[in-house]
């Protein structure tokens, strides 16, 4: 039991260390900085066509979210198919 | 005359009229005569400077100054702000028209119940499809290309340090570069067709988040595709103050930078660290963090 004790206290403080260090490291070094072009760029467009279909439902998931939820990472490309149906 | 620098391996013009010595603005290599090459394209346009030598030294100290204390001990020793050079870096601005169409999976959250001591939850699934016409105003892309890769050296401290007032830009003349250097560019529109193509479907993704707002479980887009229906671009000379540290080591060969927008002041930066001391630190504090914690739950 003592050393299960031990282990879990260590993996806890190797997780503080690592999140310790990456934080400064980005503040000294700044490596995840870049400009937020899709923010910052004047966008003119027309109204989104849009289709929402159902087509099938989720029961009693345990899942929170989505998976592969990439709604927010603009910059994460997909598969390059053009979708026919939206006009 | 533009320069082929034997020190870091940019392409520097440098106005000699007004110059006496030729240096690298990446790496401060002083050039001899064989290393001089033959001139890039001229730009189209020119952003002159608003901020002065002083201000941008100003913020270069400032920004070093609160990095100071696990910076590397070279680079402290070396730092001398007033050296910032004024250097004009290649970018083409782009105005674009464009047609985005994305597809995905979108759920709907229908209900959340727990049982024996979890959470569950039932949800609809959607298949959804969007398509957005839209024009983008003054994108700017890297047109050197050892600039362009964000990947290496610390160029993405450049990237950052975007956007400038490009509606405010001149008609290029030569008497703006009195003073300064500039970086020649190497990349053309067929050369940055790609990098287009991948912002604007980046910009697509950003504007179309408004329209996915009601699956509040997330949306997984699973293709996308962009149809650029016209472009216009200008190459443009953009005005940046620039610091650069070359740090080289058994190990690794860096150049860090600290920039200054030359519009706007905005300042960013690499400062290189003294990585032993930084570790000491970790190491201490949160094995510090630790105990006070085992303390407390103890105790308390």
């Amino acid at each position: 039991m003592i050393y299960v004790k031990f282990i879990l206290l260590a993996l806890v403080w190797l997780a503080i260390s690592s999140a310790i260090y990456e934080r400064f490291y980005r503040r000294y070094r700044n490596t995840d900085k870049s400009h937020a072009f899709e923010q910052k760029t004047i966008v003119r467009s027309q109204p989104a066509g849009c289709v929402d279909l159902k087509i099938n439902e989720i029961e009693a998931t345990e899942r929170s979210r989505i998976a592969g939820d990439n709604a927010h990472e603009f910059r994460d490309r997909v598969l390059d198919k053009p979708s026919k149906r939206a006009t | 005359m533009s320069f082929h620098c034997t020190g870091c391996g940019a392409d520097v013009t440098i106005n000699t009229q007004n110059a006496l010595t030729a240096r690298c603005h990446w790496c401060r290599h002083i050039f001899g005569i064989n290393e001089q090459i033959p001139n890039g394209a001229v730009p189209d346009a020119i952003l002159p400077f608003r901020i002065a030598k002083d201000n941008a030294v100003a913020r270069i100290s400032k920004f070093v100054k609160v990095r100071s204390f696990f910076a590397l001990s070279a680079f402290k020793r070396a730092f001398s702000p007033e050296n910032v050079v004024r250097v004009y870096l290649p970018y083409m601005v782009v105005d674009a028209s464009a047609c985005a169409r994305l597809s995905g999976r979108g759920e709907k959250q229908t209900r959340r119940f727990e049982r024996d001591k979890k959470t569950y939850y039932d949800a609809d699934i959607y298949h959804i499809e969007r398509r957005l016409d839209f024009t983008v105003d003054d994108l700017i892309l890297e047109s050197s290309s050892q600039r362009n890769n964000l990947e290496e050296h610390t160029n993405n401290i450049i990237n950052s340090i975007l956007p400038f007032d490009t509606k405010n830009a001149l008609k290029w003349d030569a008497s703006y570069m009195v003073d300064a250097t500039s970086e020649k560019r190497d990349l053309n529109v067929p050369q940055l067709q790609s990098q287009l193509r991948d912002q604007l479907l980046s910009v697509a993704r950003a504007q179309l988040l408004r329209t996915i707002q009601q699956y509040d479980r997330g949306v997984r887009w699973e293709q996308e595709n962009i149809e650029v229906k016209g472009t216009r671009w200008i190459s443009m000379y953009l005005p940046v103050w620039l610091y650069a540290y070359h740090h080289h080591t058994e190990n690794e060969e860096l150049t860090h930078y600290i920039a200054v927008n030359g519009r706007t002041g905005e300042t960013m930066g690499s400062v290189p660290i003294q990585k032993w001391k930084l570790t000491v630190f970790t190491v201490v504090v949160s094995a510090a963090l630790l105990a006070a914690a085992s303390w407390a739950m103890r105790y308390l």
